[in-house]
């Protein structure tokens, strides 16, 4: 009958033979991960000697270099295409970016971004995706917005990516309908809207219309790329809009700057009892010097929550010779809206 | 076989039970951790910034509280004040300082007393004044009364700060040129998300010129490279597989990105917390979690920024009895969420491993260190059983920490060199033969004190930057 101390000795020879291959087999696996590192970057420095003069005269339309990048060995494609594509990140000259297409085009290495299009791996085909984004080739825009609907997230961030460098006007209703699209990430969705900028905005204010129930979207939206012909309906929805809808709206109306119609709009959404609406109507009226007077009203408010007031001390300031007059009577009180108001009078020159 | 014999036995197999356990996980980690990682460096793109341009990136109140910092505080005002992202304020807490730190920084940034109204919504001592910048508007230096913790000095800056988001670090923190743009993003991608940090590196021997890393290389001291060791361990390892699961128990506190309104929400760092930012990550999971809210602790396992570790006994001594203390504190006030599915993986999976791996370990290795050497000694024990015993302790160590070093290559390519190879082993190697123990022996000591209600904060010796002019 076996004991637990068998039962031991039987067990320690295999625990020990595992630990000693589990030690061997991670430091082997380092060893070898290194050597592969050390290889690649020695290739990659090879390559790049070899090819980054090429690329350089070749960008400056020189027809012996593109010849010789065009011979190159087919295993070298990518690197290239890396050494042409990826300083386009960092440096969104228009010439530069004409010329790396005209040079990408004559080494036939948009076909191989389009087969890395169809390609069964996620990454290659996010990667394709942001190399023809960078390269601004409007050919691609269809793809780029197909890939909006792709299985992987990642790709999905990719296309939008793309489509916010391509900046092609026949995407803008793609771009805008996904608007509401959770499943894309939420700050490329804003940054795909900025770059059409106010050619996106009749699209969003059609789409509002249509499409009430998502509003709070479009008019967080038009804070992005809205301009003086959203206000009215910005206006609209401030004074009759939901809660959330009211303080995008005046958030948007910050954005697009305000006339009278809007002003009046805004210091009514003063007095209204929400303080988020309240702070957002303060911050929307920053700057406003114009007929209705927003200063006796905004004054008012610096007793108000902590966020309407430092939003109307904000606006105050912004308001120039009047503003100040308000501010400076204010910063007489000794209690935290005296505070306030010398804060946004406070300039370090005066104390230096 | 005696009774005592079978008994020693029986000990050590337990205890090599336990090894095996603690390698088993560790290695399950490390798959997990290297599948994420492996999709996170696909999902890499030189991006980040032009993103970042593109929409009106949120402000960044970046909260450094500072005490007795005068050797690294300008380089790293200097370093915080040329971070790549236009939409950021810095706000100093001179949490009581006794030396020369809020002079320098007066003389340095011409401060001038300013007149800063905000409410208090978090409890920290009494402010005493605020300064802000002549030079630069987005410097602003509050000057409080030394509360006895960061927590609290934290509060004071959190409370100060103007920006949706806040980052929170330490003073002598040496922060990337591109940190803020790359740990902002989780924030742009995914609006549920409440709190982000990063790879945390260790500073010393590396080259720091005006609070920027100029070089990175392994340091000279054996006991710096020791932690450099147990830093890739988890932060490349713990973390990231936490990471995956949306189960991440940590922060840490000398880079963690938070949303104002949710640090308000659960009142801020608790002051009288000693693990302050393991305390505070736990309660956001619990609040979010109680609520079940949306929400989401992002991770980004690239260093991206780096920290002073001790080079001398004492204070590595003091520092790690005093995260001893805090681990015990953290789980005793959160062991309601210990194996509580209603918390989710953490509760059922990140939380218990802590308990276990690192809660229970020096208590469980002391007593079989004691067990067995007692044994030894009694010649109930052959001595190479023992000796084969701990061997395969170290063989198991090295495996997990090879398996780290492995994911940092990845993630980081830091200590590439030839020479850096054979150092990491041999620190993989020796950390088993004495460096353990007497970590093991540090955390019995600071357990015993958690228990007791005795030690203080410590200090720790802080070296001006190599490379600094």
């Amino acid at each position: 009958m076996l004991t637990d101390v068998d039962v031991l000795a039987k067990l320690a020879l295999p625990v020990a033979r595992a630990a000693w291959w589990l030690a061997l087999s991670a430091t082997v696996a380092v060893i070898v991960e290194r050597a592969a590192v050390g290889i690649g970057q020695l290739r990659r420095r090879r390559l790049e000697a070899r090819y980054a003069p090429l690329v350089r005269r070749a960008l400056a339309e020189d027809e012996d270099a593109e010849r010789a990048l065009t011979a190159c060995p087919h295993r070298h494609r990518l690197d290239i295409a890396t050494l042409l594509i990826a300083p386009l990140t960092n440096d969104r000259e228009p010439g530069r970016i004409a010329s790396t297409r005209r040079v990408v085009e004559a080494l036939s290495l948009t076909r191989d971004a389009e087969r890395m299009l169809k390609s069964r791996r996620w990454w290659r085909r996010a990667v394709a995706l942001r190399a023809l984004g960078l390269l601004q080739d409007r050919r691609y825009t269809a793809h780029a917005v197909a890939a909006l609907d792709d299985p992987s997230a990642d790709v999905r961030a990719a296309a939008l990516d793309a489509l916010a460098d391509l900046c092609d006007p026949a995407s803008l209703p793609a771009v805008v309908v996904r608007l509401l699209d959770t499943s894309l990430h939420r700050g490329r969705r804003a940054a795909a809207v900025a770059a059409f900028g106010p050619a996106a905005e009749p699209l969003v204010l059609d789409l509002a219309e249509i499409d009430a129930g998502h509003r709070v979207c479009y008019a967080r939206a038009l804070a992005i790329c809205g301009t003086a012909a959203a206000r009215p309906a910005l206006c609209r929805w401030v004074s009759g809009g939901s809660r959330d809808l009211r303080a995008a709206a005046l958030a948007a109306l910050a954005h697009t700057g305000l006339d009278p119609r809007a002003a009046t709009v805004a210091v009514a959404a003063l007095e209204t009892p929400d303080p988020d609406i309240r702070a957002a109507a303060a911050a929307a009226l920053a700057g406003w010097t114009g007929c209705p007077d927003a200063t006796a009203p905004l004054a008012r408010h610096l007793d108000d929550h902590w966020p309407v007031a430092a939003a109307a001390a904000r606006a105050l300031h912004a308001m120039g010779p009047s503003g100040r007059e308000a501010l400076l009577a204010a910063a007489q009180r000794t209690d935290l809206t005296g505070r306030l108001a010398r804060q946004a009078l406070w300039r370090p020159q005066a104390q230096a | 076989m005696t009774p005592g014999q079978r008994g020693g036995l029986i000990v050590m197999a337990l205890t090599t039970a336990y090894f095996v356990a603690w390698a088993v996980t560790q290695l399950a980690m490390a798959a997990v951790a290297a599948v994420w990682t492996w999709r996170y460096r696909r999902r890499q793109s030189r991006r980040a910034r032009l993103l970042v341009e593109r929409v009106a990136p949120p402000l960044v109140s970046i909260v450094a509280p500072a005490f007795n910092e005068e050797l690294t505080i300008v380089h790293s005002v200097r370093a915080l004040l040329a971070l790549d992202y236009e939409r950021r304020e810095i706000v100093v807490v001179n949490d009581g300082s006794t030396d020369g730190t809020l002079a320098l920084l007066q003389r340095t940034f011409d401060l001038v007393r300013a007149p800063v109204a905000y409410v208090q919504p978090l409890p920290s001592a009494p402010v005493r004044a605020v300064y802000r910048s002549a030079r630069d508007p987005a410097l602003v230096v509050v000057d409080k009364a030394n509360g006895g913790c960061k927590a609290d000095a934290s509060n004071a800056g959190i409370n100060a700060a103007r920006g949706e988001l806040v980052l929170v670090i330490d003073a002598d923190t040496v922060l990337e040129p591109d940190a803020l743009t790359r740990v902002v993003l989780p924030f742009l991608e995914d609006p549920s998300t409440v709190a982000a940090g990063a790879n945390v590196a260790i500073v010393n021997g590396c080259g720091v010129t005006d609070g920027r890393l100029t070089s990175v290389a392994l340091p000279r001291s054996r006991l710096a490279r020791l932690q450099i060791v147990e830093y890739m361990r988890a932060f490349l390892l713990f973390r990231p597989a936490c990471a995956a699961c949306n189960s991440l128990l940590i922060l840490s506190g000398a880079f963690g990105l938070f949303r104002r309104d949710a640090l308000i929400a659960i009142g801020g760092f608790d002051r009288t917390a000693i693990g302050e930012d393991m305390d505070l990550t736990l309660r956001l999971q619990r609040y979010y979690r109680a609520a079940r809210l949306p929400f989401r602790i992002a991770f980004d396992p690239a260093p991206l920024c780096a920290t002073q570790a001790p080079e001398d006994w004492q204070s590595l001594r003091s520092q790690r009895r005093r995260w001893r203390r805090g681990l015990m504190q953290v789980l005793w006030r959160h062991r309601g969420m210990i194996v509580n599915p209603r918390y989710g993986l953490v509760g059922l999976g990140s939380l218990p491993y802590v308990a276990i791996f690192e809660g229970l370990a020096p208590l469980l290795e002391f007593v079989s260190y004691v067990l067995m050497m007692v044994a030894l000694l009694l010649g109930a024990v052959d001595w190479r059983h023992y000796a084969a015993v701990v061997v395969v302790w170290s063989l198991l160590g090295t495996a997990v920490t090879m398996t780290a070093v492995l994911l940092n290559d990845l993630v980081t390519g830091r200590y590439l060199a030839g020479t850096d190879l054979a150092r990491l082993v041999v620190t993989a190697l020796v950390e088993n033969c004495g460096y353990r123990q007497l970590n093991t022996w540090w955390g019995f000591i600071g357990t015993v004190q958690a228990l007791t209600g005795k030690g203080g904060w410590g200090t720790m010796k802080r070296r001006a930057f190599q490379g600094t002019p």
